[in-house]
Order: C-alpha cells, then sequence, then structure tokens
C-alpha cells in the first residue's frame, strides 16, 4: 500500500444491489480487478496468471523484457517486465499485443505443396521435405551450386539463424544467401567494419540518459522506438536534443533544435558541421593522437564545406547550420544516434561514416553519454549480423580468409573445404541474378520480400523465374507465401527457444510460451528435418536443441571482439535479464552497462579508429518536372511493424493507424495539385503508381511527400538505388508526381 | 565451387531417406511446454506492484478534498504518440479484442511556415457535470462523492445509448454483443490500493498522471470565463471535463485535429427514426381526432402507431427487459421523462381508442384532447432529448421545429387519407397539408445556409452537417425533398380535384399524398441522425 490511499482506502465500496439499482452483477464482474501476485498489480480476474515467465520481444530491437502470464498452461496476457533492464517496465504498442499474432488464422498450420493444378495443397512432413531435397538437389545439379540461394531475416533466433546458414552453406553447400537485414542495417555493418575494424555498435541504452547533448540524424525513437524515448526523457541533464530530419516528426518536435534538411543531404550536413568543429577547434587532438588515423585527410576533405556551401546543399540557414555545430561541441558528453534515414540511402555508409568521424574527433566514444550510435530495426538484426553466416562467416570473421575459414571448421568440427571461400551474393544482386536465370531456386524464411523490397512489382515478376521457391514463414498467406511452390509453416515468436541479441548487444532469451498450431514447427527443428533429409544429420549431430547450439555459438565468439563464452547458459541469462557482449569467460560478473572502446582501442590491426570520408554524390532520382515531388518512407506509427504480418492481426492494433495507405502533403502542394484533405490522391512514379488518402500536414515540406512503408503499395513506387558499399537500398527517396484521383 | 565441397548424398537424389521418427520427435517438441516451468520458478508471488516505483510520483499523495476530485492531467510536451496508453488500457483492463478506453489524437498547426504538432492521448474526462450521468435514464452511472470518478454500472445500463449521444468526448462506447456500454473508471479500483491506472502505468514518458483539481473552479472557469481547454476540441462548457492539458509551450493559435476535415455520416439509428416519426404520427392522429366526425379512425391510428413507436424504440436497446428501470432518471434525464409521458400518453391514446370503438355513445373528445395534451408533451420530451445533447444540428429549434412540424404534417396527413369529409374540409385540410409540407422542406433547407463559399466549412458543426447533407447523403437528401415535395403537391393535386369534379380522383391523391408524406418524414429523421457531426476530440490519421 502506497501513500495516502492506504488511510483513506480510496473510494467508497460500492452499494449492495437493490430492485432499482443493480451495483454489481456478471456484466460488471467482466471487468472485475484482483491482485495479480508475481509482482504484478491487478490483473483482470479472468486472466489471472498461475506462473509468469520473462521472454524478450519478438519485434524491434530495442530488445523489452515481457512478462508473459501463463494460465493453465497457456499464455493469456503480458506485461512490460519491471526488472528487465531494457525497458523498465513499459512496452510500446507492438509489445504489449505480442501475444496476439500467435492467435491468428492466417497462421500455416501444414505445409503446402503447389500441385499440378497449380493450387497450394496440404501436404504431410515427410512429403514436404522430401520434396524440398529432391528439387533443390535436382537443381543444383543441373545448373550447380550457385543456382540456389537464400533469403533470411533478423526476425528468428541466432541459433536458428546460425542453423540455416551453417545448414545451406556447409551442408547443401548454397554459396549465396542474404536476409531481410540488408534492408536495415547493412550499411551500419560496413561502416563500423571500416572505421571500428569490427560491426561494433558501441553502446549502452543508458547512454541516452548520460548525455548532454544527442543527436538523432535520420531517425524517430517517439515512433520506431519508443522505449529507447523513454530514455532519453529520462535524462536528467536537461539535453540538448539535435533532430536531423526532413519531416517534423514526433521526435523533431520534441527536440531542442530540428534541423530539416533536404532529402540525402545528409553527408554534406555531416561534413558542414566538421568542418566548423575543426575551424572553432572544438575538438579532443589527444584523442585523435592517440587512437585514430586519417584526421589529417579528413581535415582537407571538409574544407570545402563552408557553411555557405552546405547551406545550399541542405536547404538549411547557415547560422543555423553553426549553431548547430557549436551546440555539439560544445557537450561534454555528444551522443550521435541513427537509424534508416541514414541506413537507408545512396551514399550511407559515407554518411554513417561522417556521423562516426564526429564522434571520433570530438573525443565522443567510450565514456558515458557518448557514442556513435546506430539504432537498429528487427528483434534479432545483431544477432544476424554475428551468426546467420551470410555476408560475414560466423562471429564476424570473413569468407575470404582462410584462416578464419579453418577457425570455424576447427570448432564445428567440419572439413574447412566446405566452406565457401566466396563471398555470398548481396540481397539486391540475388534477386538480380535470378532475374538472369542463374539463381533457380530460393528459400525464403521468415521474411516477406514480395511487399518489402524495393520497387516491388519488379521483384513480383521476378520471383514469377524461380523453378522452386520453398518460404518458410508463420503465415500462408504473405505476399511471398502465396508465390511459392513449397510452404513450410513455422512456429512464431512465443513458441520456440532461443536468443536475440539487441541494439545494445544484449543476449536476451526468448521462451518458448505457446504452442504452435497445427503441424508447425520451429525454424530450428525445420532445418534439423532438412538436415536429416539432405543426408547431413551427422555434420549437425551436436546441433540437437537451441540451448546446445547457443554452446557452439558461445564458441564461435571465442577471443573476438563478441565473445560471448562469459554467459554460461540460457538460465543466466534469464537471471541476469539479458547479457551484453563482450561477455568474455573469466571476466567476472557482467556488468550493468556496457560501452566498448572505452580504453580507445579499436578492432582494427592497428587498433586505431579509421576517419573515413567520401564524395558526396547525387541523390539517384532527384525531382523533375514530370516528378517534382521528393517521397519519402519509413515507419507509420509504432503500433505497425515492417509488413504487417504480424500487427495487422491485431483488432486493437488495427485501431492505431489507418486502414489504407495515406500519403502525407504539404497544404502548399495540396492546393498546388488540387488535392483535397483526405481526398483520394494518385502517388505515381517511374515504377508504378498507388492511389492513396490525402493527410494534408505541415510535418512534410511543400516539394516533399510521405508515405509509410507498411502498406504494400509503397514499394512499388520506391526507386531501385543501393549504397554501393552495403548494398542497402535506399528506400528513402525517389520522385514521384501527385494528382488527385477522384472521391 | 568445386565438387570436393558437395554434400555426401548430393548425387543420389533417389535416396530421399524417410525420417519420420525425427518428424514425430519435432511434433512432439512443439507440443511440449515443460520449458517455461523450468524458468519460471524465479518467479516469487509478491505482494505489491513491481512498477509501483516507476509511478508512485504521478500519483496524488492524498485523496481529494472536499470539492476536489481525481482528474487525469497530460503533459503534451511529453506525449509521444505512441500509443502505449491505448494497448495497455485493453490489456490490463481485460477489454475486448477492438476495445480501449484511451485513444490518440493529433493536433498540428495549419500554417505550414510554422509546423507544430501534439499527439494528443485522451480518455474520459470525469467530468464535474458529466453528460452521460444526467442524460440516462436508468441512473447507470455514478459520480463518486469522494474521487469524483464516473463510473458506469454495467448490470444497470439498458443499452440506450443515449450517453453517447450526451457525450462530446466519445467516451461511453456500445458493445451491441453485450448490449450495454462500457467506460473508463480510471482503474478505480487500481486507485484505491495506490496503484495507477492502467494508462498512467503504461507510458513511456510519464505524459499521464492523475492529480487532484478544484471542482468548483473548474466549473467557473469553463462556463464563467472563457478558459480553454484543448484546441480543435468540444467546447468544455457542456459537461466540464475535469481533465488538465499543459504544455510548456506556446500552443499556435492555429491548431486543428489531425482528422479535420474527415467527415462521414453518423449511424442512422432506425429504430429511433421509427420511434420518433411513428410517435410524432400517433401525436398528430390524436390531435385530429377531436375535430373529426368520426373520431373512432384516428383514434385508432394513433393508439396503434404509439404502440409500433414504442415497439420500435424496444429495438433499440441493447437490454430490453431491464428497460421498466427507464423512469428512474426522470429528475435530470429527457430520456425518462420522454419514457414516462409517451407512456401514459400510449396508454390514454389505446383507451381512447378503445372507448370510441366499443363505446361510441360515450363521450370520448374530452378524453381525446387530454391523450393528445399528453402526446404534445411527449414530443416536447422527444425534441429536449436531442436538444440537451451538446449537438448543434439537434439544438433546440432544429429538434422542436422538426418534431413538431412531423406532428403538423402527419396530423393533417392522415385524417385527410383516412376519412370523408365535406368537399369543404377536404379541400381546407389539402391545401394546409401543402403548405406545412412547402413550409417543413423549407425549414430543413435552412442549413443550407452554412455550407461555405466554394464547398463546406467542415470546422462548424453545421458546416460538416451542410456537407454530409450536399456530398456522401446528398441522394438521401434529395430523395427526401422529393418524398415531402410530392407529398405536397399530391396534397394540391387533391385540393384542386376535390374543387373540380374528380373527387373520388382526389381522394386516391390524398391517399398518396400520405404514403409521400410519411415516406418523406421517415427519411428526414433518417438525416436527423445521419448528418449530425459532433465536434469530438482530435482524432488521429486514422479513419
Amino acid at each position: 500500500m502506497s501513500r495516502a490511499h492506504a488511510a483513506g482506502g480510496g473510494p467508497a465500496k460500492a452499494p449492495a444491489n437493490s430492485l432499482l439499482r443493480r451495483w454489481s452483477g456478471p456484466l460488471t464482474s467482466d471487468l472485475t480487478l484482483h491482485p495479480g501476485d508475481f509482482g504484478l498489480g491487478k490483473v483482470p480476474e479472468r486472466l489471472r496468471p498461475d506462473l509468469t515467465t520473462t521472454s524478450v520481444c519478438g519485434f524491434c530491437s530495442v530488445g523489452c523484457g515481457l512478462n508473459i502470464h501463463m494460465r493453465g498452461g497457456r499464455a493469456v496476457n503480458l506485461t512490460p517486465a519491471t526488472d528487465y533492464p531494457v525497458n523498465l517496465g513499459l512496452a510500446c504498442p507492438k509489445g504489449w499485443e505480442a501475444l496476439t499474432p500467435l492467435e491468428s488464422a492466417g497462421r500455416a498450420t501444414a505445409p503446402l505443396l503447389r500441385s499440378a493444378g497449380g493450387e497450394l495443397e496440404e501436404v504431410d512432413w515427410e512429403t514436404a521435405m522430401q520434396v524440398f531435397t529432391l528439387r533443390f538437389r535436382a537443381v543444383m545439379d543441373k545448373h550447380g551450386p550457385e543456382s540456389v540461394a537464400w533469403l533470411g531475416t533478423g526476425q528468428v533466433c541466432s541459433e536458428e539463424l546460425a542453423f540455416l546458414g551453417a545448414f545451406a552453406k556447409f551442408g547443401m553447400g548454397i554459396v549465396h544467401g542474404d536476409g531481410n537485414t540488408r534492408q536495415c542495417m547493412a550499411t551500419a555493418v560496413s561502416a563500423y567494419k571500416e572505421s571500428f575494424g569490427f560491426d561494433a555498435p558501441p553502446y549502452s541504452y543508458a547512454d541516452l540518459e548520460h548525455s548532454d547533448v544527442l543527436v538523432f540524424v535520420g531517425s524517430n525513437p517517439c515512433i520506431a522506438h519508443p522505449i529507447l524515448w523513454q530514455r532519453v526523457l529520462r535524462n536528467p541533464h536537461r539535453p540538448e536534443i539535435i533532430v536531423v530530419d526532413p519531416r517534423k516528426t514526433e521526435t523533431a518536435m520534441a527536440a531542442t533544435r530540428h534541423c530539416a534538411i533536404r532529402p540525402k543531404s545528409d553527408l554534406a550536413f555531416l561534413y558542414g558541421i566538421a568542418r566548423i568543429l575543426i575551424e572553432r577547434g572544438m575538438l579532443d587532438r589527444r584523442f585523435i593522437d592517440a587512437h585514430t588515423t586519417g584526421f589529417a585527410e579528413l581535415s582537407e576533405r571538409m574544407r570545402r564545406y563552408d557553411p555557405e556551401t552546405v547551406a545550399e546543399a541542405t536547404g538549411m540557414d547557415a547560422a543555423a547550420l553553426v549553431e548547430t555545430a557549436e551546440a555539439i561541441g560544445r557537450g561534454r558528453r555528444v551522443s550521435f544516434w541513427w537509424t534508416m534515414g541514414i541506413n537507408q540511402s545512396h551514399e550511407g555508409t559515407l554518411a554513417a561514416q561522417a556521423i562516426i568521424n564526429l564522434a571520433l574527433m570530438t573525443g565522443n566514444i567510450g565514456r558515458p553519454g557518448t557514442g556513435a550510435n546506430s539504432i537498429t530495426g528487427q528483434c534479432n538484426a545483431m544477432g544476424s549480423r554475428l551468426f546467420s553466416n551470410t555476408t560475414s562467416l560466423f562471429g564476424g570473421r570473413s569468407f575470404l580468409r582462410a584462416a578464419d575459414r579453418e577457425d570455424v571448421a576447427g570448432i564445428l568440427g567440419i572439413d574447412a573445404g566446405r566452406i565457401p571461400a566466396a563471398e555470398s551474393l548481396a540481397y539486391d544482386q540475388i534477386i538480380a541474378a535470378v532475374e538472369a536465370g542463374k539463381i533457380k531456386a530460393l528459400w525464403v524464411v521468415a521474411t516477406n520480400p514480395a511487399h518489402s523490397w524495393i520497387d516491388r512489382n519488379h521483384l513480383s515478376r521476378v520471383l514469377g523465374k524461380l523453378d522452386f521457391l520453398v518460404v518458410q514463414d508463420m503465415y500462408a498467406a504473405t505476399e511471398t507465401a502465396r508465390a511459392a511452390h513449397l510452404v513450410l509453416p513455422a512456429a512464431a515468436w512465443g513458441e520456440k527457444e532461443g536468443t536475440f541479441i539487441n541494439s545494445e548487444r544484449r543476449v536476451g532469451l526468448v521462451k518458448k510460451v505457446a504452442r504452435a498450431p497445427g503441424q508447425a514447427l520451429t525454424d530450428f527443428n525445420i532445418i534439423r528435418l532438412a538436415a536429416h533429409y539432405w543426408g547431413c544429420g551427422e555434420m549437425f549431430r551436436q546441433w540437437t536443441s537451441p540451448e546446445a547450439v547457443f554452446q557452439i555459438l558461445k564458441r564461435l565468439t571465442a577471443g573476438r571482439p563478441c565473445d560471448i563464452t562469459g554467459i554460461e547458459d540460457y538460465r543466466m541469462l534469464d537471471q541476469l535479464g539479458g547479457v551484453q557482449w563482450p561477455c568474455p569467460a573469466g571476466s567476472g560478473p557482467p556488468v550493468p552497462e556496457g560501452r566498448l572502446f572505452a580504453d580507445g582501442l579499436f578492432c582494427t590491426p592497428d587498433r586505431r579508429a579509421r576517419f573515413v570520408t567520401g564524395e558526396p554524390t547525387p541523390m539517384p532520382e532527384p525531382a523533375d518536372p514530370a516528378f517534382p515531388i521528393i517521397l519519402l518512407t519509413g515507419r507509420g506509427t509504432s503500433a505497425q511493424w515492417h509488413t504487417q504480418t504480424r500487427t495487422g492481426t491485431s483488432a486493437v492494433l488495427r485501431r492505431l493507424y489507418p486502414a489504407h495507405v495515406y500519403v502525407e502533403v504539404n497544404p502548399v502542394d495540396a492546393a498546388k495539385f488540387g488535392i483535397r484533405p483526405d481526398g483520394r490522391v494518385r502517388v505515381a512514379s517511374r515504377r508504378g503508381e498507388l492511389v492513396a488518402r490525402a493527410f494534408v500536414t505541415v510535418n512534410v515540406r511543400p516539394g516533399e511527400a510521405f508515405i509509410p512503408m507498411h502498406y504494400p503499395e509503397a514499394n512499388r513506387l520506391t526507386h531501385p538505388s543501393f549504397d554501393p558499399k552495403s548494398r542497402q537500398p535506399s528506400y528513402k527517396a525517389c520522385a514521384v508526381s501527385l494528382s488527385p484521383a477522384g472521391q | 565451387m568445386g565438387g570436393g565441397r558437395r554434400g555426401p548424398d548430393l548425387s543420389a537424389p533417389d535416396t530421399a531417406a524417410s525420417f519420420l521418427g525425427e518428424i514425430e520427435r519435432a511434433l512432439e517438441e512443439q507440443g511440449n511446454l515443460s520449458a517455461v516451468e523450468r524458468f519460471a520458478r524465479w518467479h516469487e508471488p509478491s505482494g505489491n506492484p513491481a512498477q509501483q516505483k516507476y509511478y508512485r510520483d504521478l500519483l496524488p499523495a492524498s485523496l481529494p478534498a472536499p470539492g476536489q476530485q481525481y482528474a487525469f492531467e497530460v503533459d503534451l510536451d511529453r506525449c509521444s504518440g505512441c500509443q502505449a496508453c491505448v494497448t495497455a488500457c485493453h490489456s490490463l483492463n481485460g477489454l475486448d479484442e477492438r476495445e480501449s478506453w484511451r485513444s490518440v489524437g493529433l493536433l498540428s498547426n495549419e500554417d505550414w511556415r510554422a509546423p507544430f504538432q501534439a499527439t494528443v492521448t485522451t480518455g474520459c474526462h470525469h467530468c464535474a457535470d458529466p453528460g452521460c450521468l444526467t442524460g440516462c435514464p436508468v441512473l447507470a452511472y455514478d459520480k463518486d462523492p469522494v474521487t469524483g470518478i464516473v463510473r458506469h454500472l454495467d448490470d444497470q445500463c439498458i443499452g440506450c445509448q443515449y450517453c453517447v449521444m450526451k457525450c462530446p468526448y466519445e467516451v461511453p462506447q456500445y458493445s451491441a454483443e453485450r448490449g450495454i456500454v462500457r467506460k473508463c473508471d480510471m482503474c478505480s479500483s487500481r486507485l484505491a490500493h495506490g496503484e495507477a491506472p492502467a494508462c498512467v502505468q503504461a507510458c513511456p514518458t510519464l505524459a499521464i498522471r492523475i492529480t487532484l483539481v478544484d471542482t468548483a473552479s473548474t466549473v467557473a472557469a469553463y462556463r464563467g470565463g472563457a478558459a480553454a481547454f484543448l484546441p480543435d476540441s468540444p467546447s468544455p462548457r457542456h459537461t466540464v471535463p475535469t481533465t488538465r492539458y499543459v504544455s510548456a509551450r506556446e500552443l499556435p493559435p492555429t491548431l486543428a485535429a489531425g482528422d479535420r476535415g474527415r467527415v462521414s455520416p453518423a449511424p442512422a439509428h432506425l429504430p429511433l427514426v421509427l420511434l420518433l416519426v411513428l410517435s410524432q404520427l400517433a401525436v398528430g392522429a390524436s390531435c385530429a381526432a377531436p375535430f373529426c366526425a368520426d373520431p373512432r379512425l384516428p383514434a385508432s391510428a394513433a393508439a396503434l402507431a404509439v404502440t409500433a413507436a414504442l415497439a420500435a424504440g424496444a429495438f433499440h436497446l441493447g437490454q430490453p427487459l431491464k428497460a421498466w428501470r427507464a423512469f428512474l432518471g426522470w429528475r435530470r434525464s429527457w430520456f425518462s421523462r420522454e419514457v414516462i409521458v409517451f407512456g401514459v400518453f400510449g396508454a390514454a391514446a389505446v383507451a381512447c381508442a378503445a372507448a370510441a370503438v366499443a363505446a361510441p355513445r360515450m363521450p370520448v373528445r374530452p378524453m381525446l384532447a387530454l391523450a393528445a395534451a399528453a402526446g404534445l408533451a411527449g414530443v416536447a420530451c422527444s425534441a429536449m432529448l436531442y436538444a440537451d445533447t451538446p449537438r448543434a444540428f439537434w439544438g433546440a429549434g432544429n429538434s422542436f421545429g422538426r418534431f413538431f412540424g412531423s406532428v403538423v404534417v402527419l396530423g393533417l396527413a392522415l385524417p385527410l387519407a383516412a376519412m370523408p369529409h365535406s368537399a369543404r374540409a377536404f379541400t381546407g385540410l389539402s391545401l394546409a397539408l401543402a403548405a406545412a409540407s412547402a413550409a417543413k422542406l423549407a425549414f430543413e433547407e435552412r442549413i443550407r445556409r452554412h455550407r461555405g463559399e466554394g464547398g463546406a466549412l467542415l470546422n462548424t458543426e453545421l458546416g460538416r452537417t451542410a456537407y454530409l447533407l450536399s456530398g456522401p447523403l446528398a441522394v438521401q437528401a434529395n430523395l427526401r425533398r422529393a418524398f415531402g415535395g410530392a407529398g405536397g403537391i399530391a396534397a394540391a393535386l387533391a385540393a384542386a380535384g376535390a374543387a373540380g369534379a374528380g373527387f373520388r380522383g382526389a381522394r386516391a391523391a390524398a391517399v398518396l399524398a400520405f404514403a409521400l408524406v410519411l415516406a418523406g418524414e421517415l427519411l428526414e429523421r433518417y438525416l436527423f441522425f445521419t448528418a449530425v457531426s459532433p465536434d469530438r476530440m482530435p482524432g488521429g490519421r486514422s479513419p
């Protein structure tokens, strides 16, 4: 009992029923609350748990702990876990509704095989696995190992990703595999690898609370990562919050300074800031000299980015640019955060590195409240970065390095010759190879490229060229599954065990709290079956359970920057509320706030960080008279997740966003193109068009428009351009036209 | 890639072996949830909610003093629009699939040179003078004398949804499945034990708290002065909401709700359409009856119509079996008064009809006059019922004008169609009906004045109604004009026919006039419900 309520007892107790007035009864008791025990406070009587357990959320990379309420062996409700160090008892709407998609009627409950008549028909697992094996084999026999590829995900557990990557590359002999993580954080990976020598986001979420200056570039945490914004609002230092975003987003509204730069002018903006800092001497010379290389070249290159030139390029006021730079320069603990606005652009890697440069030159790294920090997207994007065996070999190694291959072969007890000595094609290159007829069979696991891939009309045509498309998903009706030859029904988050790694490198535990419907199996067991049918069961005889594989993953990280050998087992993860990497064995108990590079030593051969710069290149598809509007895309609401296969199944989440695609248009453009508020607008690009409802708002500027990516139509418009270093698609800017489309 | 990397069986596709045992093992494992129990044992039962340490400061330190009550306070600067409050309310209260008692809207500046937006979480405002409570016919609302929390008694509710019309904030939500409305009770049972309401404890940015407000000064601020509640939202004068929206920033004067411009027809409430039109027909008939040579027909028609009206009304209720309590709210609720007065009128009309038919010698005219008086009082109650809501289109002028207009046109049309008259009386009635129909149509057309230049003014209630009638509801509105106009023309033809030779043709025209006028009135009432567009709390992008 707390405060004065204890004394007064709160509101008067309800009077007894009389003939004329019913104060209680069956309808009233439907909403009766009851102490929930387990430290939960009151919960609905109907949903009172007899047991609770904590599991990491399966939506985004924040990785919140959710307390699952179990009753009679069934997950009946959940509340955010108070004692979980990430979210402190809070969650966004997706987290609150994490259990709802499990009950969806659209779940895949049996393997489906396309019949001679062209229909998907239910088959048993025996048939499915034999078809899987025979048809992939047939393609590989006829066209060679490079004729088969897989597209994975950041949505399943590290153990499953590792099993998929190991089986596909070492068992099946596939060369090319990539994941939907290419769409969200490939740019950050490239930038970190080159600048720090390892893909290593250096921060803890606690840094959001320690900074006196926070800089968010292309990031809208209020909507995309609400629980991180919660941490910002807990910052007691009255921080300066600088938001760099063309739109007046919710985060920009809450900022102390909003730099509304032109779409894709980030590089010029960041270089302009760097030049002012250099000019003003707002630098950490000691750090630069001791721990970095390339500063002289950087200084030389930055000279051209004087405030007037940058103002011209970014559309920003030169004085405001100087003020922004000075605010950063004055900060004692400055942290830089970026998300998809940087990652998804045609020169994203350079822009990410320009952010890293600012942190390095001002010595804002390795200390509380600092860092050049990429906030990633999916719940296990970070796990896929280490363990998917796609872009890099297990544990952040390279396929090209013989020593790395032998290392891995030794740990896994396989012949090093089974590890490809070539790098995989990237996602866009795999699609191009399918189009060129080089890749004939594709295995898609827990992702929905037919909705999410850039320029999706084109992709749909390409998928039709495949001889064999296998889709492994929890839903039988995703846009991609509908095109498949074979659908393998997968268990969802909540129906399996394993680990995720969140944005702050925290390895967290996912638990099985529900039974998968019908014949659906965990991705882990599907891959295990596939390995048996393929005839390489022996190679994976130690890969018996997720926790057994976790022990293998630990060995793969030993001595690496991402060393997790100090994590004993799942139980330890559960007790500690996750553990951040690195956590090498023998290093004592994990620290509550892990932060990399505190010693100024980076992962490059000379242990120095690199200043990496390059030339800005023009936007691949600028506006022109025929397509005069730059279309921005991004997250619509915090109640929507990616292609909506899961969030779309929750009735209460569906209340929170428009059912149909809408486009945000500035009143000036609305007037110019004859668009009525809430009226229908045709949005056309060179690749396709859609009809959307107009949301006329001042939060996008004249000449720009915004469509949330969750609507399947959005990627009909996007322009297939890619960052040359990371191969990540540039979803955020393409040229479109707007016209009224009737009532 | 070299052949040396190939799998052991790659060259032998016909050896696809069977691993039924493995499949069975996998499926069996899938059904086993024992892993949960392995890790669940660390979660010991404990008394105090763990989250209390984070929300303690969001609750007042004491119970409200006399003259005070609990209120929500929303910090517009902290609300980031994540909508966790909406889902937490849903989950922590165990609500129905789509149900939540919070929603989040958007205010943004109309001036594009100064981009500004604020997300607005809104729920029940636990008003100082709650419209839901004053309107409820069965006393299913209770305002707690200590906390001021406005609670709904779910087992008392008859599902009449009058509270939905009375509340300017769309707080009571009707569930057709349950046949009742439900609403926020500020998680009163949580508050009673020092726990925060679901929305308060779930807000990641601590934007919602519970405070104590002084009730009298809140009333004075909203009803005496011109204190602002929230931009582009219903006037706080109606019910005196206690929620405080606070911001350290100066809000731009040109803030508009995110859903401004989004206008769609309101529910038609067909049983209410029938209830109103049939009851007004009954009253018209019983007003006409004393003047008729043979009162049997109008008296019977009145009895039938009022019975049908009340039966139709029952179909509107979610819990008709509990409706006998509907008199309870007579002190405050025009709904109760309507029920009581129409109860009296119905009984009187039936008694009159019985008397007129069974005992033709009885002097029924005084009784008929009394019944008619009761009926007119009932129509006044009907009009007040709608006029007493905060909806401008249902204001007293419009409600009284339309409802009594219906009494007049139907009260003229029925006797005209049904009874033998002298040619002179027939002509008089016909002309009166033609004139009344025209006058009523003209009265209804006044709403067109609220159409803006070159389009509707969507930021006023009547502007939106005018827009609905000329846009989404144009077909129905034109039909209403057509029927009303045709009814009037038929009446005029009847008069002309009566003046000429074709009295029989005139009778047919009179019957036609009645049918057309009745259909026109039904359409008019349908539009009365569907074209209403009350001010509401700012909505977001979602329709």
